[in-house]
């Protein structure tokens, strides 16, 4: 369904504006959420567990296609892996949840509580939100299709690149404390392995 | 297991940055397969398998006769 006005330079600026906008406020979002889950683990001692990092892997994957889009050029092919890593943080954390939803021993929920709500059901809302948000952006902006290949540009393109750099540094910082945490074996959450 | 998998999320996200299409689409993909395998491996439990039995209802015997 299209029409004359769709087709527009003006229309169609003004949808590439919004699509910049739409991918940089998630991007910004998803970047808050794993800073707010690296102040929790460095500044209150709350050492993750492998679900938990394998949460913040399907964030960072979330961020991949979103970073692509910035630096590449828009393609539906860089929201598809935005959209799997989504889905993937869902599923984890849907089974996380469900791990921890009956107490026992060696098995209750991990770290604090925010807003009364647990990391693996705030996982379970988030990677919804993003598959929501995305069907919103279909629905209302379209694909790519018709932006492939563009770029983000002017202030809001710089504003993606920073981000893109901060996101990209918090995936260093990532790898390091994993490094540190799990060596190059599995995961606890009861010390940092490199560091006893 | 953990730390392969970041690096390899690392290097995705690096090549992507850089413009090396390919080579971040092959670091991704092999992110994602390390990750969906660390997950099986991670949630699987030798006595219970796949299932979670701690969230299994009991089906309630009622005598024969009773009604609802």
């Amino acid at each position: 369904m299209s029409n004359s006005a769709e087709t527009s330079p003006r229309f169609r600026a003004a949808g590439e504006t919004l699509t910049t906008l739409f991918y940089l406020s998630m991007l910004l979002v998803i970047a808050a959420i794993l800073t707010a889950a690296m102040g929790f683990q460095y500044l209150n001692g709350e050492i993750p567990c492998p679900l938990c990092l394998l949460q913040r892997v399907a964030m960072f994957g979330v961020c991949f296609g979103l970073i692509a889009n910035f630096r590449n050029g828009y393609s539906d092919r860089n929201t598809g892996w935005s959209m799997l890593f989504a889905l993937f943080l869902l599923i984890v954390s849907v089974r996380q949840t469900l791990l921890d939803i009956y107490p026992r021993p060696g098995h209750a929920y991990v770290g604090s509580a925010v807003f009364g709500i647990h990391m693996p059901v705030w996982s379970v809302l988030i990677a919804t939100a993003i598959l929501i948000a995305f069907g919103l952006k279909f629905t209302i902006l379209g694909g790519d299709g018709k932006r492939a290949g563009r770029k983000a540009a002017g202030a809001l393109g710089q504003l993606a690149a920073l981000a893109s750099i901060y996101v990209i540094a918090l995936c260093a910082i990532n790898f390091v404390s994993v490094v540190v945490q799990c060596g190059l074996d599995a995961c606890h959450t009861y010390e940092y392995r490199l560091l006893k | 297991m953990m730390a392969l998998i970041f690096a390899v999320l690392l290097l995705a996200l690096l090549f992507g940055w850089a413009g090396r299409g390919r080579l971040a689409v092959a670091a991704i993909l092999s992110c994602l397969m390390l990750s969906i395998g660390l997950f099986l491996w991670e949630v699987y439990n030798p006595e219970y398998g796949f299932r979670m039995p701690w969230i299994q209802v009991e089906l309630i015997n009622t005598p024969a006769g009773a009604c609802s």
